[in-house]
């Protein structure tokens, strides 16, 4: 007979549980995340921690990571992810590759956003460098220190020789070697970040990374239909264009192109083609 | 030395009747299961995470295994003197502590090797669910890593012997071994922390430097014996960094079973 | 068969050092063939001069001999049969197991250990639970098992420690049985009790220990001579060593 008070009482402590779990993650999700509670612990003490479980503390540390910039999807204010939360990331990915250097997921995923969501250049391009280093049979690694050099630094000499080194790597595509000769040229800007994207593209898998170059392919094809025909206004009348509308008041082109970030297309005062989303296409180290 | 046969197939009986053993095992098989979810999270290097969480498993549970069953066939001998019914045989000390090891050495290759095969089986089903993921992999390097692991135990068990032959309880020779496993796992990365202190911003006392040299040809330096990296990412060991390290294991191993024989003599059990 | 002479054992009790004296000059010899009864009060010594004979435990003074050889000759336990006072084995065997070992590290063939097995088996009457694990027995089964495991090789001295402690009449009865049947096969055997009256059934001599010293040894006849009980000269002997219980 004293069997049913013992159930109902074990329901209704499971019931106190839920709900109390509930309530309390409700309170968690409220409480202030400051920049103190980004540490990420020094490499060489995870190191020692890790006893002989460094391989599985890289693959978590990135999981982490993964998780992590999952989560701020979901945040509407923006930007969604701070600066502070970038660098955090940064170190997060580099304590990863530091217990584990032959790692590849945290290479590719920490450039891919640290680049284009953070900004942060030079410290995806640490990244790479170790990653460089230790990955010697790898030659996709070099050609994204490649590209970073040559789209957000502007450095074609790092750029060159970053696509040299990819050449000269076990299954490299012969795109690379071209283009580090290409990219010995000061010229063809818009061009060779065009060959940079398609092959970046061709080479990504994941959907919602693929809609963002396509979304940069078509732009860059844009200024460079615009950039041809900026040089055939000024092989006909001798000098370039005030503004993009007389490009179809003289019959170069029929229309603009459809700018695809929604903004505009135009001629800045040094005759360079530029747009209104600039930010987009070449996002800038202090952005944020 | 007829002795010495029977009582390592007694030790042996005894480990593998255990309790704590069923434990270990399901433990082991709960996370090769769980294997094929986690390593299917990642991105690109599905193969690699799945060799790691394998080998990680194999190696936690030989872990528990020699904490808490081979501490257990040694120690219990003289907490629950169940050391009289073999001492009052004709067995000398000496084939004592040979005889007991040889037991637990068997009972440690054995589970290894079980466990060793479930590590490949989860691998290998991972393997056929995600083919194109595993770009670099290598079965041998993996077999390596299983056979390292199983040689760092023994190497364990043997400091585990070396502790229990001149301590009074199991509970003592438990929490040295544990200690001498941690001391073992990261001498490496300690000793090159005190060399070049800079580099996290702290400062160590040149007595420090000087114990932590001392402990690196004291300790067994365990993490030589730690290759999961190396067969995560099919990177292939040299035949001479091979045969060192089986050198160093081995002759470390005779070492402590050597000393714990000695020490053991002199032993008395009123 | 058995000669211990004049044998010293201090023990230290922990770590405040106090020295205890367990044994103090202690001489003994034993006749091939007879049964031996060592009496004394508890913690007079006599599990500390039983494990020096089968050493596990080293005399700070003296020697002891069996057969002429000296007790950390390791081959002499092969004629030795040793029970301690408790018993304890490893869970997981069986009886059966264990008695393969003990057969095993004598050096006997299998084919004799199963013979022996079965007769010694039915003897302690642990025919049925022959394959049972050890963890599962009673303190008078394992007290059994352990009897059983050192008479396995046939030694030629049989050395026990209180063999009657954990056994109801039936065991008592039983472990006597066999006591006699080795004196009848001419087999020397030397035990150690407390309990007068299994001192009285069995023994050719008697020595009396206490606090560590031998006190008294004598043919059982001549103690029990007229109107005399062992029990008598016992406590005569306890109290002129000082009072007896363990301190």
């Amino acid at each position: 007979m004293w069997r049913l008070p013992t159930v109902i009482l074990c329901i209704t402590l499971v019931m106190v549980h839920i709900v109390s779990l509930g309530k309390i993650s409700e309170q968690v999700k409220l409480l202030p995340q400051g920049e103190d509670t980004a540490y990420v612990i020094p490499t060489p003490i995870l190191r020692i921690t890790a006893l002989e479980f460094r391989g599985l503390a890289s693959d978590f540390l990135f999981l982490k990571a993964l998780v992590f910039l999952g989560s701020t999807n979901e945040r509407k204010e923006k930007p969604g992810v701070k600066t502070w939360e970038w660098k955090w990331l940064y170190h997060i990915l580099d304590a990863s590759t530091s217990l584990d250097p032959y790692f590849f997921d945290p290479y590719y995923f920490g450039n891919a956003n640290l680049t284009w969501g953070g900004g942060l250049i030079e410290e995806a391009n640490m990244l790479l460098e170790k990653g460089i280093r230790h990955r010697n049979w790898d030659s996709i690694l070099p050609f994204y220190k490649g590209f970073n050099a040559f789209y957000f630094l502007q450095d074609n000499e790092t750029a060159s020789e970053s696509l040299m080194e990819a050449s000269r790597r076990p299954g490299a595509s012969p795109i690379y070697a071209s283009l580090a000769v290409k990219l010995a040229y000061k010229e063809k800007r818009t061009e060779n970040a065009i060959t940079f994207q398609e092959f970046i593209l061709q080479h990504t898998e994941d959907s919602q990374l693929r809609k963002e170059y396509e979304t940069r392919l078509n732009a860059l094809r844009g200024v460079l239909y615009l950039e041809k025909a900026v040089v055939e206004y000024k092989l006909r009348f001798g000098r370039n264009p005030q503004k993009l509308e007389d490009l179809i008041t003289k019959h170069i082109i029929d229309n603009l192109p459809p700018e695809p970030y929604g903004g505009n297309y135009y001629i800045d005062s040094h005759a360079q083609i530029k747009t209104t989303s600039e930010s987009q296409l070449i996002p800038h180290p202090h952005q944020h | 030395m007829i002795a010495l046969w029977p009582l390592a197939v007694i030790t042996f009986r005894e480990g593998v009747r255990n309790r704590a053993l069923y434990g270990i095992t399901l433990l082991a098989l709960l996370l090769f299961i769980a294997n094929f979810l986690i390593s299917g999270m990642f991105m690109q290097e599905i193969g690699k995470v799945a060799v790691d969480i394998a080998l990680s498993a194999v190696s936690l549970s030989g872990l528990l295994l020699v904490l808490f069953v081979g501490i257990n066939l040694m120690a219990k001998d003289l907490d629950k003197k169940t050391i009289y019914m073999v001492l009052s045989r004709p067995i000398s000390r000496f084939q004592y502590i040979v005889g007991k090891f040889l037991g637990m050495a068997l009972l440690i290759v054995v589970t290894m090797i079980f466990l060793s095969m479930c590590a490949m089986l989860s691998i290998e089903i991972i393997k056929l669910a995600y083919p194109n993921y595993f770009q670099r992999f290598s079965w041998p390097m993996i077999f390596l890593a299983l056979s390292f692991s199983t040689l760092t135990m023994l190497l364990l068990s043997a400091l585990a012997f070396l502790f229990a032959s001149f301590t009074s309880t199991s509970f003592i020779t438990l929490v040295l071994t544990v200690i001498a496993y941690i001391i073992g796992q990261s001498l490496s990365d300690v000793k090159a922390l005190v060399e070049a202190p800079q580099s996290v911003g702290i400062q160590v006392s040149s007595v420090t430097v000087k114990l932590v040299q001392i402990a690196y040809y004291l300790f067994p330096n365990l993490s030589l014996f730690d290759i999961k990296t190396q067969a995560a990412h099919g990177i292939f060991l040299t035949t001479s960094y091979v045969f060192w390290v089986v050198s160093y294991g081995l002759a470390y191993i005779t070492l402590s079973i050597t000393c714990a024989a000695l020490i053991f003599q002199r032993r008395e059990f009123p | 068969m058995i000669k211990i002479e004049e044998i010293s054992k201090e023990f230290k009790e922990g770590i405040r050092s106090k020295k205890i004296k367990a044994l103090d000059d202690l001489s003994l010899e034993v006749h091939k063939g007879e049964v031996f009864g060592f009496l004394g009060p508890n913690g007079a010594g006599k599990s500390t001069a039983i494990k020096i004979l089968v050493n596990l435990i080293r005399p700070d003074k003296g020697k002891a001999f069996i057969m002429d050889r000296d007790v950390n000759d390791t081959g002499v336990r092969k004629h030795i049969g040793y029970l301690p006072e408790n018993p304890y084995f490893y869970d997981y065997l069986t009886a059966e197991e264990l008695l393969w070992f003990g057969g095993k590290t004598t050096g006997l063939s299998s084919l004799t250990i199963k013979q022996r097995a079965d007769e010694l088996f039915q003897k302690v009457n642990l025919q049925g639970a022959r394959k049972r694990q050890l963890r599962t027995y009673s303190k008078g089964m394992v007290q059994r098992a352990g009897l059983a495991l050192s008479l396995i090789h046939d030694p030629d001295v049989a050395i026990l420690d209180e063999p009657m402690s954990g056994l109801d009449p039936l065991g008592r009865k039983m472990v006597g049985d066999i006591i006699l049947e080795l004196k009848a096969r001419g087999k020397t055997v030397f035990f150690s009790s407390h309990i007068l009256t299994d001192i009285e059934r069995f023994c050719d001599r008697v020595g009396i220990i206490v606090a560590g010293r031998l006190r008294l040894v004598d043919r059982l006849d001549n103690l029990l001579i007229g109107e005399n009980r062992l029990e008598d000269t016992f406590l005569r002997e306890v109290e002129k060593a000082g009072g007896g219980m363990e301190t």
